[in-house]
């Protein structure tokens, strides 16, 4: 009796190992997934940051009373397009300059030779040269407007780079969403094949495939929720200790982003093992039984 | 087919579509009977038990088991053909992932027994009838080869099945394990049950003596009187 019980322990340890390994391959797959979806999500803030900071500075005449600026912003904060406007005076333009320059040229020069300006910043999916030229036109017909000021190429060269690293992460992100599903088809059907036997009996004793399969895919996707909580630790772990790095790109990470990141890990990894379990163990349900030795 | 007649197979041709195993098979058993089924490895036996659980089309003919029939029976409706034909294997086939108590619980509930309550007693009554009510709870792994095969037998009985295939159920037993099954398959053939039995096994036959049929050459052949007609010496198996 005492060598069946090790022999039982011994068949228990082997189960929970291959257990084990099955998550833990699943999350690490996972965990990959989410990395890459992180990333994304921060280009994507990256991309919006930078469009927002391109805008261009509206310089109006110097005759124009301050009032009438004034007007001239709210009538800029009133396109939809425009995100936000910052008014910046005769004055404020001086001190800022001296502030730059470390010299009062304003004393020097015996007058300020800077004009009033409006920073115009847009929303990010409207920071296209299009629309600026659409704008500076109508701010061009302005009798308070100087010149507006932005540079064209920039814009131009800055859509275009965005657009060529969404697509390469495009690509990037489909190629590892293929191989995550790949890899954790085989682990699945690995799982399956050890069982094909257990199969063929419940088969053999009158069950339908519907109820041999249906503890299989619960099973399945169960594992799929345990291994997605196991990588969303790993992510968790990364995230803290990449958080500083990360500031510097694309500010603080956002709370609620990052929910439906990790809403959307566990969901991809019991959707994908759920599905392969359900196909895996399908196979073995249709293959007469001759064809299993094989 | 009359009430009493379970299996009734006529001029049916079995096998793979492009290899033939047994041809003109006719088969006619009635309720309570005791049959044997010998010849050599190969010979058809596996085949034909296959073919009475549904595994295996009948490519001619017509055969009818348990009132389904087996020409064009749909893949869907093999389910209910297991719960009415259950089959004991040489392997024992026990799901060894769990407990005697949850294989038998599987059995019922994947045949439609909902209630906890009349799962607990059936299970009690099958396993009452093998005389292994106190191994409800152990794994296969921990019960001997004519203790599995027992619970084999109790797994076969729970639906209440008209036919019972026994393919080499004392294969793997020894003479004395092996006695004690066979009086439990007679047993429950006297409660009205056919039991078919491949076996290898000629001293059984010899001790036990019943209705015998022969695979031999791709065809099926009566033996009346074991007894007899068999030469024993001269089969060479």
């Amino acid at each position: 009796m005492s060598k069946r019980n090790t022999n039982n322990s011994a068949i228990n340890t082997k189960l929970r190992t291959s257990f084990v390994i099955t998550i833990v391959s699943i999350s690490l797959v996972l965990f990959l997934l989410g990395l890459e979806g992180l990333i994304i999500l921060n280009a994507n803030k990256l991309s919006e940051y930078v469009k927002e900071n391109l805008g261009f500075t509206v310089f109006l005449k110097d005759d124009v009373k301050e009032v009438e600026m004034l007007r001239l912003q709210k009538y800029l904060d009133a396109i939809p397009e425009v995100k936000s406007t910052l008014f910046i005076s005769k004055d404020e333009a001086a001190e800022i300059l001296i502030k730059d320059l470390g010299e009062d040229f304003v004393s020097f020069l015996g007058y300020n030779p800077l004009a009033a300006s409006i920073d115009v910043k847009f929303h990010a999916a409207d920071a296209t040269p299009v629309t600026f030229s659409k704008i500076e036109k109508e701010l061009l017909g302005f009798p308070q407007v100087k010149e507006v000021n932005y540079k064209e190429s920039l814009i131009h060269l800055v859509n275009e780079k965005i657009y060529q690293i969404s697509i390469i992460l495009l690509v990037f992100s489909l190629v590892l969403f293929s191989i995550s599903i790949v890899l954790i088809n085989n682990t699945i059907r690995l799982m399956v094949y050890s069982k094909r036997f257990l199969i063929k009996t419940m088969k053999l004793v009158g069950a339908t495939n519907n109820f041999i399969r249906t503890p299989f895919v619960l099973k399945g996707a169960l594992n799929g929720l345990l291994s997605a909580l196991v990588s969303i630790v790993f992510l968790t772990i990364c995230i803290y200790f990449l958080r500083n790095y990360l500031k510097d790109f694309a500010g603080n990470i956002d709370i609620e982003l990052l929910g439906i990141l990790f809403l959307s890990v566990i969901l991809i990894g019991m959707f994908i093992t759920s599905i392969t379990t359900f196909f895996a163990v399908s196979k073995y349900l249709k293959l007469k039984s001759d064809r299993l030795y094989l | 087919m009359s009430l009493d007649t379970v299996v009734e197979i006529n001029n049916a041709l079995i096998g793979y579509s492009e290899h033939t195993i047994l041809s003109e098979v006719h088969l006619k058993i009635n309720k309570g009977e005791f049959i044997y089924l010998i010849g050599k490895t190969g010979a058809g036996k596996s085949s034909l038990i296959k073919t009475l659980i549904g595994e295996l089309p009948l490519i001619e003919g017509e055969g009818t088991v348990a009132g389904f029939n087996l020409r064009n029976i749909k893949q869907n409706k093999i389910p209910f053909l297991r719960r009415k034909v259950s089959v004991i294997f040489q392997d024992f086939q026990l799901l060894t992932d769990r407990t005697v108590h949850e294989n038998l619980a599987f059995v019922l509930k994947a045949t439609g027994w909902k209630k906890k309550l009349d799962i607990q007693e059936r299970i009690s009554d099958v396993l009452d009838k093998v005389n292994l009510r106190h191994k409800e709870f152990k794994m296969p792994h921990q019960l001997s080869g004519g203790e599995q095969q027992r619970i084999g037998i109790a797994r076969a009985l729970l639906n209440d099945p008209e036919i019972i295939l026994a393919d080499e159920p004392t294969g793997n037993l020894d003479p004395e394990t092996s006695e004690e099954i066979m009086n439990l398959l007679i047993s429950i053939s006297r409660t009205g049950r056919a039991v078919i039995m491949a076996t290898h096994n000629y001293g059984i036959l010899k001790k036990f003596p019943f209705r015998t049929i022969k695979c031999e050459y791709g065809k099926l052949s009566e033996i009346e009187d074991s007894e007899t007609v068999i030469d024993f010496d001269s089969l060479n198996f």
